[in-house]
C-alpha cells in the first residue's frame, strides 16, 4: 500500500520530497493546500473517504501514516 | 474607570496582587478558584460591567451544547465498539444527524452575539458596554461584550471540535468557565483551543521561581514593544494620518512603513505580556507571531502572523469546505472535463475567496476590510495557483532561492505586501489606498529626511535615536530567535549578567515608555476588533 500511495503522490506533487522526513506537516513540507489536494488524489486512486476527524497533521505526516489512514477506510 | 489595558499601571498592579496570591495557594483547585476570582475582577475592570453576566450565559450555553453533543456520541461509541472504522462511518451520519441539532442551536446563540454587534456597528450604532446604556439610548446602540470576537471564535471551534469528535466535552463545568473568561486571552487573544486549555487548567503547577521569572521576562520584552516603539512611532503616523492632504512622498511613505512597524510592535508586544502572563502561571498559550516579516511570500505571512486566527480559518472554515464530499465531487468532475490545473485552481480559490472575506469581516465590518480581506484572498491564491511558472521564472535568470539577495527581496515583498493591505485601511474609509497614493504621489518631498522637518512631526530627534536603537534591539532578537531559543539562552547566563538585561529592560520601558496624556496608558490596536 505505502509503494501506491507513494506512487500516486508523487505523480501529483513531484516537487515534495515525502521521504524527507517523518513529520512532513508538523515539519512544513506539506501544507493545507497540499493536504486538500492529497486527499482529492487519493480519493480518487483508492475511492475512499474519510471523516473530518481523520484529517489531522498525524495522519499525513508520512507515506505510512496516509497508507494506513486509507486501509482503515477501504 | 479604572484602566485595564495590558499595558496600564491598573493591570499592573492587578496582576503583581493576583500572582502573589496565585503563587501562595498549595493546591490545584485553589488556583482555579484565584483564577476564576481574577477573571471576574480583571473583567469588571476592563469594562465588562453588566456584560459580565452575557460572557457567563455564553460560558453555560457552550458547556451545554458540548455535553449534550457528547452524550449522543457516546451513544455511538457504544453501538460502534466493535465495528471496523469503515463500518463506523457507515453508521455515524445517524449521529451526526442527532449531534448536527445541538451544534446549530449553539452556534447560532454564541456566533449571534458577535453578529449583532457587527451589523449595530455596520448600521451606525453607537456601542454602550451596560444594560442601562441600551436603556438610555432607547435600544438604538449595540451592546458589545469586551473580547467577543476572541471568546465566540474559541467556543465555536470547540463546539466544532466536539461535533467532529476532534475534542471531548469536558464534564466539569468550572474548568470552561475559567478557561473561557481566562483573563489574559479574553481581551486581545491567543485564539485558544478550550480543549488544550482546559487539561491545562485541571494541572495547574505550583510555584516555580523559573517559571516566574521567565513569564515576567517576556511581560517586559512586550512592554518594551509597546510603550517604548508602538507607542512613539504612533506619534508620527498619528500626525500624518490625522491630515494626510498636507503631507506628500516621503513623509507618508515613512507613515505607512512606520504604520506597519506600529501595529507589528503593538499586537505582538501584546501577545508577549499574556502569554508571559500566563506563563508565569504555568499556563502555555498557543504563538500568535513567528517573525512574520521574514516570510517568503504572502501564505506563509499568514501562518506566522496572527498564527491562532489563520489557524481558526484553516481548520473550521478553509479544511472543511476544501475537503468537503460536495467540493471534492465537483472538483473531480471539473478534472475530467477542464484539466487538473483549473480543478486545482477551483478547490484552492473558492474555499480561500470564503476563508478572506470572512477574515475581511471579522476585522471590521466597513467596505475597507472587505477589500482588504480580498486583496489577501487574491494575493494568495495567485501566489499558490502560479507557484510553478514563479520557480521556472526565478530558474530561468538563475537565482538561488536561497541566496542571502533572493530572501532579503522576499522580505522586502512581503513587507510591501503587508504595507498595501493596511492602506487599504489606514484612513477608516473605502477610499484610504486612492488617498494615501495621491498623497504620496504628490511631491517626493526628499528634503524632509535631511533639514530636519521629519523631526517636526509628532516625534523628535531623541524619539527617533530611541526608536531607531529599539527596532535594531527587536530585530537583532528576531534574527537570533530563528536560530536559537533567546529566552532559555539569556536564562542560563549567570545571575549578574541576566538581572543587568532584565534591569535594563525594565529601565528603558520606565524611562523611554511612552505614557499618553494624563499617564494614561494606550489601548492595544487590536483589542477593538
Amino acid at each position: 500500500m505505502v509503494e501506491r500511495v507513494r506512487e500516486v503522490l508523487e505523480e501529483n506533487f513531484p516537487e515534495i520530497d515525502f521521504d524527507s522526513s517523518d513529520e512532513l506537516v508538523d515539519d512544513g513540507i506539506i501544507d493545507s493546500l497540499s493536504i486538500v489536494g492529497m486527499i482529492s488524489a487519493l480519493s480518487e486512486e483508492f475511492g475512499v473517504t474519510f471523516p473530518y476527524e481523520e484529517i489531522v497533521p498525524e495522519n499525513f505526516n508520512s507515506l505510512e501514516s496516509i497508507a494506513e489512514l486509507i486501509e482503515r477506510y477501504q | 474607570m479604572f484602566q485595564m489595558s495590558y499595558n496600564s499601571a491598573g493591570f499592573l498592579i492587578f496582576f503583581g496582587a493576583f500572582l502573589l496570591l496565585y503563587v501562595l495557594m498549595p493546591r490545584v483547585w485553589l488556583r482555579q478558584a484565584v483564577i476564576l476570582a481574577g477573571n471576574i475582577v480583571f473583567y469588571l475592570f476592563a469594562g465588562g460591567k453588566s456584560l459580565l453576566a452575557v460572557l457567563f450565559a455564553t460560558t453555560v450555553v457552550v458547556y451545554a451544547v458540548s455535553v449534550l453533543m457528547g452524550k449522543v456520541y457516546e451513544g455511538f461509541e457504544a453501538e460502534t465498539a466493535e465495528m471496523k472504522p469503515k463500518e463506523r462511518m457507515q453508521i455515524l451520519p445517524g449521529y451526526r444527524k442527532k449531534a448536527v441539532r445541538y451544534l446549530i442551536a449553539g452556534i447560532v446563540i454564541v456566533l449571534g452575539i458577535l453578529l449583532y454587534g457587527k451589523i449595530g456597528r455596520l448600521a451606525g450604532l453607537p456601542e454602550v458596554v451596560s444594560f442601562d446604556g441600551l436603556r438610555r439610548r432607547g435600544m438604538m446602540a449595540v451592546l458589545v461584550p469586551v473580547g467577543v470576537s476572541y471568546y465566540t471564535f474559541s467556543a465555536v471551534g470547540y463546539l466544532l471540535d466536539v461535533y467532529w469528535r476532534k475534542a471531548k466535552a469536558e464534564r466539569n463545568y468550572f474548568l470552561l468557565l475559567i478557561s473561557m473568561t481566562y483573563f489574559p486571552i479574553i481581551v486581545q487573544g491567543p485564539i485558544s483551543r478550550y480543549d488544550r486549555l482546559m487539561k491545562q487548567m485541571k494541572e495547574l503547577p505550583g510555584f516555580s521561581y523559573e517559571r516566574v521569572t521567565l513569564g515576567l521576562q517576556r511581560m517586559v520584552w512586550g512592554l518594551f514593544k509597546k510603550l517604548v516603539i508602538a507607542d512613539r512611532l504612533s506619534m508620527y503616523t498619528g500626525t500624518i494620518f490625522a491630515d494626510i492632504g498636507s503631507y506628500a512622498g516621503v513623509e507618508v511613505i515613512l507613515a505607512v512603513a512606520a504604520n506597519v512597524m506600529h501595529i507589528y510592535m503593538d499586537f505582538s508586544g501584546c501577545m508577549d505580556i499574556v502569554i508571559g502572563a500566563a506563563e508565569a502561571m504555568g499556563v502555555t498559550l498557543d504563538e500568535n507571531f513567528r517573525q512574520p516579516f521574514f516570510s517568503k511570500g504572502a501564505a506563509e505571512f499568514w501562518r506566522r502572523w496572527h498564527i491562532t486566527l489563520g489557524t481558526w480559518f484553516k481548520d473550521y472554515v478553509y479544511m472543511p469546505i476544501a475537503t468537503s464530499k460536495g467540493m471534492m465531487k465537483k472538483t473531480a468532475e471539473l478534472k475530467k472535463s477542464r484539466g487538473k490545473r483549473i480543478s486545482s485552481f477551483a478547490q484552492t480559490a473558492i474555499p480561500l475567496i470564503v476563508v478572506w472575506v470572512l477574515t475581511g469581516l471579522w476585522h471590521g465590518t466597513g467596505p475597507d476590510y472587505l477589500i482588504w480581506g480580498l486583496y489577501w484572498g487574491v494575493l494568495i491564491i495567485v501566489e499558490s495557483t502560479f507557484a510553478p511558472e514563479f520557480r521556472k521564472v526565478t530558474e530561468f535568470f538563475r537565482v538561488d532561492p536561497e541566496s542571502y539577495g533572493h530572501r532579503l527581496f522576499q522580505m522586502v515583498r512581503t513587507f510591501v505586501y503587508f504595507a498595501i493591505g493596511r492602506m487599504i485601511t489606514a484612513l477608516g474609509n473605502a477610499g484610504s489606498f486612492v488617498t494615501i497614493m495621491r498623497s504620496i504621489t504628490r511631491e517626493a518631498r526628499p528634503w524632509v529626511l535631511f533639514d530636519g522637518t521629519i523631526l517636526g512631526y509628532g516625534i523628535d530627534a531623541q524619539d527617533m535615536g530611541v526608536l531607531l536603537i529599539a527596532i535594531a534591539v527587536v530585530w537583532i532578537v528576531s534574527i537570533l530567535q530563528t536560530k536559537m531559543n533567546v529566552r532559555e539562552a539569556l536564562a542560563k547566563q549567570p545571575l549578574v549578567l541576566r538581572w543587568i538585561v532584565y534591569l535594563a529592560g525594565i529601565i528603558a520601558v520606565v524611562v523611554f515608555g511612552i505614557y499618553g496624556p494624563g499617564y494614561t496608558a494606550s489601548a492595544f490596536v487590536y483589542g477593538a476588533f
